[in-house]
């Protein structure tokens, strides 16, 4: 299992060097530059920082510079924040991200899987009609509405919890709700469809037949054996919610990296630009090999496979 | 307390633990029972999920307790919290060039000169300064007790030090050009000239600056209050390199230091007991990056900011508060218009161009925009002086009819299809199609509007604008000609390709003129030729700042340039004084 861990690791090299190639390509296609501003420069003024980073070479020099401060680990520097190297703006703002996104996410493994579970065992009831409104509202409703809505009852109304800012453990639960609100929902849609496909399967009654009780059944044959669709959406759903999220991090000014995935495309911001690209392209890589993981924890069948 | 929190905390997880052990008891005792399709599994997961959430809410209340307390504190003595909106690029004021980083270095840092709230520049380093040869040589003599944060005294080698690394092309210092009036300085930064001892800048001796201009410039000592002319620490910056302006490098010599800086979240900024002119009252300033205006206004509603601006205020809550006595409203040097792109058909005709500029009324702007904008038809603001009276044309859409007849197209018939290019905002796009509907009603023709994203926008105007498009541009400095030399035919932000040897002649003679009269006047006949007779923009309106100030917070002004200057601010109910309004 190690080893096919290690292969995996190893095959998202040359994944990350697509992905940093295109990037690079793309940002520089777009019209507009990082030095456009309201008050335009003098020519000069624009050449000396065009030459200051190296933005006056061909773009094939510009390339190969790239790739290899990338080689070095040097993600660049940013045009827009003087003085700061993509590097450090990373590992300010990545650490917050992932503070919320691991609170939010528990929540909404917490809340969606239970959810669905008890809609599809409860099918064409209350409480299925009941958790599909919910869970349909979390899914289109989007996250500025459900935020606005959240600061307004329990912030402005309740006085209970802080308006936003990032101060103590209190400010972290309005943004992770938020947060968690459409993952959580659609993991309760996904987990509902898989439950209902298997307590249909011949298995299952042959499980309850042979007397197991009910208890066992759901826990150790029913919701098991549904989980593994929901693992596989965990994988870039981890990768999603702990990069952060702009419109949570915008509304309750969270200092978390979500906010540079747009903020860096407005402002031309090239290397900012990839530094985001390549660590969510990263995490993706890692969490979809835990999913390979974890694939191989609930169902054996596929340890066989790998182990062939 | 502390210690009593704990406990009961501890307490509370025996007491958890105990529930959570009886729930899954009961759970397992009753799924041997259930049969399947019975709702008692379903309870049971709720009934777990609501413990996982029991358990996290004891979690966080253990941690928690003392910010609550302090969250119902309405405000801390000598502590302003204020909202900055978004992360000051740099807090290198060579290479900064937004107002967010402004706000942050005009509390750090002093120059030669400091602007009054009503925008005279008075001494600061500079004690007292001569200006000899007709204007084209300046003397400073810098006062003997300014001292940086480390204790060693501000000297004439900082300020040339600081002029020398602005004007530097590695620098690429965006604000360079500020000094181009100084000879040799634009050769050195383009590179022209390699030597730094060809720049017009020299300390005679420590206390002494003397600046040479290549032709005398009335607005000069202005520039010696602004943030890209403050002095540099040599040894700091050559020694930190890019690291220079974080707070544990950083030395500076205004009323505050810089004592923290987490980036994207928050700055703060302390008293510095030994400025000169004396400890500020303020203990220390909280500047909170809070991007998200409805929020901002939140926290300060809710008593976690004392004070918001525009960038913390939407229109809604405008409307809301007008008449709250916290509420105050100030016009900036800050002015928005349409602009001709008149290389293109039909707009190379004047006619054409004057009579869309008759054809709107101004008046409609602030009913749409509606934070108290000042209509305007002149380029120069009222509060500049040069423009007491309107040198602009008015409205008059039975004038405007008659001159797009005699153009060839009465009553807009045959007219050719137009454009107007405008940057994707909101407030943006209400003046458009307010523009566009103006011109619609009073002309009978019909503008199609477009809209790009800032940056792609701005490259269009640059490179190749459509026939019209909207514009804006903020005062670096008090006087007429941050605004008149716009549109000089030398400027890299006019974009209008109107080019008149007579305006640039007027704008040139109005630069060495020393005195002011005559400088007002030649100033007021560019304007006339500009909004009056060739039209290649039409001015619109002028934006203002809207704040709310809690009571208890007094001595904050807001000056036209939207320089915001801490020093003499207090919080607290010792505090005495108003809020000051600046004329």
């Amino acid at each position: 299992m190690i080893f096919s861990i290690l292969k995996r690791l190893f095959m998202a090299v040359p994944v990350l060097l697509i992905v940093a190639s295109l990037t690079f390509l793309l940002v520089r296609v777009v019209p507009g530059g990082p030095f456009d501003s309201e008050k335009s420069l003098p020519p000069e003024i624009v050449a000396n920082l065009n030459a200051k980073y190296h933005l006056d070479k061909p773009v094939h020099e510009q390339y190969v510079l790239y790739i290899g401060r990338l080689c070095r680990g040097d993600l660049g520097v940013s045009y827009k924040y003087v003085n700061r190297t993509v590097n450090d703006i990373l590992f300010d703002a990545f650490p917050v991200s992932c503070q919320l996104g691991f609170v939010a996410l528990l929540l909404s493994v917490v809340f969606g899987v239970p959810l669905g579970a008890i809609a599809a065992l409860g099918r064409g009831g209350r409480q299925d009609f009941l958790a599909m409104f919910v869970s349909t509202l979390g899914v289109s409703v989007p996250g500025f509405v459900i935020g606005a809505g959240l600061i307004y009852i329990f912030a402005i109304q309740l006085k209970a919890l802080p308006v936003g800012l990032w101060e103590s453990p209190w400010h972290v639960i309005l943004p992770a709700v938020t947060l968690a609100f459409s993952p959580a929902a659609y993991l309760a849609r996904l987990t509902r469809a898989s439950v209902l496909e298997i307590v249909e399967k011949d298995w299952v009654r042959t499980a309850r037949s042979k007397g197991l009780s009910y208890r066992t059944t759901v826990l150790r044959h029913i919701l098991r054996n549904s989980l593994i669709p929901v693992v596989t959406v965990l994988g870039p759903l981890t990768a999603i919610v702990i990069t952060g999220s702009f419109v949570v991090e915008y509304i309750y000014a969270i200092p978390g990296m979500g906010r540079f995935f747009i903020t860096a495309v407005m402002n031309r911001d090239y290397d900012l630009i990839l530094g985001t690209t390549l660590v969510f392209a990263l995490l993706l890589v890692i969490a979809n090999t835990f999913v390979d993981v974890a694939y191989q924890l609930l169902d054996p069948r596929m340890r066989m496979n790998a182990e062939d | 307390m502390r210690a009593k929190k704990l406990n009961s905390g501890a307490e509370n997880g025996r007491h958890l633990i105990c529930f959570v052990k009886n729930r899954l008891a009961t759970l397992v005792a009753r799924g041997r029972k259930a049969p399947l399709g019975d709702g008692a599994i379903t309870k049971e997961l709720s009934s777990l999920t609501l413990v996982v959430l029991l358990i996290c809410t004891c979690l966080i209340q253990g941690g928690c307790a003392e910010s609550l307390t302090a969250l119902r504190k309405p405000y801390e003595d000598g502590v302003l919290r204020i909202n900055l909106g978004t992360e000051p690029p740099g807090l290198d004021w060579h290479t900064s060039t937004d107002s967010t980083s402004f706000d942050v270095v005009s509390n750090l840092m002093v120059g030669l000169t400091q602007y009054t709230n009503q925008l005279e520049a008075k001494p600061a380093c500079a004690a007292s300064w001569e200006v000899l040869d007709g204007g084209r040589r300046y003397l400073f003599h810098l006062r003997h007790d300014v001292y940086w944060t480390d204790g060693k005294p501000v000297t004439a080698y900082d300020f040339e030090f600081a002029w020398r690394r602005l004007l530097a092309p590695e620098t690429a210092a965006q604000y360079a050009f500020f000094l181009y009036d100084i000879v040799g300085a634009r050769a050195f930064n383009t590179g022209a000239s390699k030597d730094v001892n060809t720049v017009g800048l020299k300390a005679l001796d420590a206390y002494t600056f003397e600046v040479k201009l290549a032709k005398p410039a009335a607005y000069f000592i202005y520039l010696t209050a602004f943030c890209p002319s403050f002095p540099q620490r040599k040894d700091i910056v050559e020694r930190f390199k890019d690291r220079w302006t974080e707070p544990e490098n950083l030395v500076t010599n205004g009323p505050f230091k810089l004592s923290r800086w987490q980036h994207e979240y928050k700055i703060e900024l302390e008293a510095n007991e030994k400025f000169f002119e004396g400890a500020p009252k303020l203990k220390r300033i909280k500047m909170f990056m809070v991007p998200e205006a409805s929020t901002a206004f939140a926290l300060y509603e809710n008593n976690e900011l004392d004070f918001v601006d525009n960038r913390s205020f939407s229109t809604p809550d405008v409307e809301r508060f007008r008449n709250s006595p916290e509420y105050r409203n100030f016009p900036l040097l800050r002015a928005y218009y349409l602009a001709f792109n008149v290389s293109k058909k039909p707009f190379d005709n004047a006619d054409v161009r004057r009579a869309f500029a008759l054809s709107v009324d101004r008046k409609v702007f602030p009913k749409i925009l509606r934070r108290g904008e000042r209509p305007t038809s002149s380029w120069i603001p009222p509060a500049l002086g040069g423009a007491g009276s309107d040198s602009g044309l008015g409205f008059d859409p039975a004038e405007g009819r008659r001159l797009l007849a005699r153009a060839g197209y009465p009553d807009g018939r045959g007219f050719p299809e137009t454009k107007l290019l405008y940057p994707n905002r909101e407030d943006v796009r209400l003046v458009v199609e307010a523009t566009q509907d103006e011109i619609k009603r009073n002309l009978g023709v019909k503008v199609e509007l477009v809209n790009q994203e800032l940056k792609v926008y701005l490259a269009t105007t640059r490179k190749d604008p459509p026939q019209m498009f909207r514009d804006s541009w903020g005062a670096d400095f008090p006087d007429p000609e941050t605004f008149m030399n716009l549109f000089t035919s030398y400027n890299g932000n006019n974009h209008t390709r109107w080019h008149s040897p007579e305006y640039d002649h007027l704008i040139e003679a109005a630069e060495g003129e020393q005195d002011s009269a005559r400088r007002a006047e030649l100033y007021r006949r560019a304007d006339v030729l500009l909004c009056r007779e060739a039209v290649p923009i039409v001015p619109a309106y002028l934006a203002t700042q809207n704040i709310m100030v809690k009571p208890w917070v007094k001595g904050i002004a807001i000056n036209p340039l939207d320089f915001q200057f801490f020093k003499t601010v207090t919080v607290g109910d010792t505090a005495a004084g108003e809020v000051s309004k600046s004329p």
